[in-house]
């Protein structure tokens, strides 16, 4: 949950990029780090493993400035997506604000995606909170490798299998391009933020 | 002829799929489109003697599974720098309580598998008495994730005979280091907690026939939280009576206990079993002095019927 500093009246949040392994949460991040560098406050810090996969996670901090009074901080954190790393992916998850799930768009990683989201809902649970309730966004990431004919899947498919149920908000992506990155933060930080203001009312 | 260029056209695009995915580190993925592509080059006649062919995707499958297997092997968490384990010791302490988010970031180092610098920080939140029993307990835990279990064995010796700890608190650790080393497969022989002369022998009785609790998960059916689980940790026990430290910041937790109030279904952890008994609530009191002094202690009795369930 939030942090928030009535006193100072800074408010901190967490938002986690989830999904498969090797499907581009760090990549999104990478690419954060270089176009919002006016916005960050510190470094990016990746523990991985010898073969570049993330370990334990990724965290970059952000601080987007004065919104409605209010000093607003955002910690960026992924999730290590290997399946055999499910109790860091749980503590990665502790107190989240926000999801974006980054499902890759290769046909080949299909069933991982649904296993992966399958996997976020049930650590949610755990939390006493809810893959319907809590502020998420997908990313169908990938979407460049169209032009190299590797087979993706239809966006389309992507909407009706992940997000048939959930109907939240899905953006296109290539993170490894920037194309869609940007929109699909910004609009997880919208929907965080004023999720936040329900619960918090920190906005004046 | 017409087959034989459209094989071509398929392997060359399976090729392409096989190396991309390897770049990208989606090994299996990778093997299987190369296992696919060895598979056409044999059945196809123009290409069947290619031994060129075939040895180089037999060595790129070859590279796969070695990578493969690498990853599998990758089991142990790398110990990190000192800024690192600051980092993620800030990172995921979560509660306003100073003492309560120390030891969550104590834990956290101990999930992450930074058992050296877990051991330091408990130790120094045992001597300072910041929830000795979890730090205790954790102190043990990462003795055994080093993969030293006599180290976990002398830690108990030594906490016996000094007075870090009370004679509930050893027992409790006891049972919960026996039961850890048995799963472990390390059979060891514990020494045994002396009991407290003065205590009444009808106490000694009832503590005696009860396990150790180490934490319970209730459903609050009071106060603003009525309806959600809460997991809390229990800070002593006597007998059928425990007690549990509430933080003063935690306002709506404190509002959902009332004395009198009946907790139905309350799930009672030990460290060699869990099982399920209705509880009352019996007392709240305010804690006047120490490094908790303004938290509150919350008394649960557990009832002692004949429903309790062992799960």
């Amino acid at each position: 949950m939030a942090n928030f500093n009535l006193k100072d009246r800074v408010i901190e949040c967490k938002i986690v990029y989830y999904g498969p392994g090797r499907g581009g949460k760090t990549t999104n991040l990478q690419y954060i780090f270089k176009a919002f560098k006016k916005q960050t406050m510190g470094e990016m810090v990746s523990i991985n493993t010898k073969g570049d996969r993330t370990l334990f996670f990724d965290f970059l901090p952000l601080g987007l400035g004065k919104i409605r009074g209010c000093e607003v901080k955002i910690q960026l954190f992924t999730v290590p997506g290997q399946v055999k790393y499910s109790s860091t992916r749980k503590m990665v998850l502790k107190g989240v604000d926000g999801v974006v799930f980054v499902a890759d768009s290769l046909q080949v990683r299909r069933k991982e995606n649904l296993l992966s989201l399958r996997d976020l809902q049930q650590n949610l649970a755990e939390q006493n909170n809810s893959i319907f309730k809590i502020p998420l966004v997908l990313q169908y990431n990938k979407r460049d490798l169209a032009r190299e004919s590797i087979p993706l899947m239809p966006v389309e498919l992507m909407e009706r299998e992940l997000n048939g149920k959930l109907k939240v908000p899905s953006f296109p992506a290539s993170a490894l391009k920037g194309t869609g990155v940007r929109a699909t933060l910004q609009e997880c930080l919208k929907l965080t933020l004023q999720h936040l203001h329900r619960e918090l009312k920190w906005a004046r | 002829m017409g087959y034989q260029m459209a094989d071509q056209k398929q392997i060359k695009l399976l090729v392409k799929e096989a190396e991309l995915y390897r770049t990208q580190g989606l090994l299996e993925e990778s093997k299987e489109k190369y296992l696919k592509v060895l598979q056409l080059i044999r059945e196809n006649r123009q290409f069947q003697n290619n031994k060129k062919a075939i040895s180089v995707i037999k060595g790129k499958i070859r590279g796969l599974e070695k990578d493969l297997a690498e990853i599998d092997r990758e089991t142990e968490a790398p110990e990190l720098s000192g800024n690192l384990q600051d980092l993620i010791k800030n990172l995921f302490s979560f509660s306003q309580d100073k003492d309560a988010a120390e030891i969550e970031g104590a834990e956290a180092l101990a999930k992450f598998g930074q058992y050296e610098r877990a051991l330091t920080e408990f130790n120094r939140l045992l001597k300072k008495g910041v929830f000795p029993l979890i730090a205790a307990k954790n102190i043990l835990r990462s003795h055994l994730a080093l993969s030293s279990p006599d180290a976990a064995i002398n830690q108990f010796r030594e906490w016996l005979s000094g007075d870090l700890l009370s004679r509930q608190q050893l027992r409790n650790i006891r049972s919960f280091l026996e039961y850890v080393l048995r799963k472990k497969g390390v059979r060891a022989t514990l020494p045994e907690v002396a009991r407290e002369s003065s205590q009444k022998s009808e106490d000694m009785e009832s503590e005696g026939s009860f396990l150790d609790i180490c934490s319970i998960r209730l459903r609050l059916v009071n106060g603003p939280c009525k309806g959600s689980v809460k997991e809390l940790e229990v800070t002593f026990q006597s007998g059928h009576v425990i007690s549990l430290i509430i933080s003063a910041k935690d306002e709506d937790l404190l509002e959902s206990f009332v004395p009198g109030i009946r907790l139905k279904g309350v799930h009672f952890f030990s460290s060699i079993a869990v099982f399920r008994a209705d509880a009352t609530i019996s007392e709240y009191t305010r804690i006047k002095t120490g490094p908790r002094r303004g938290d509150y202690v919350l008394s649960i009795t557990i009832e002692r019927s004949d429903r309790l369930d062992i799960l």
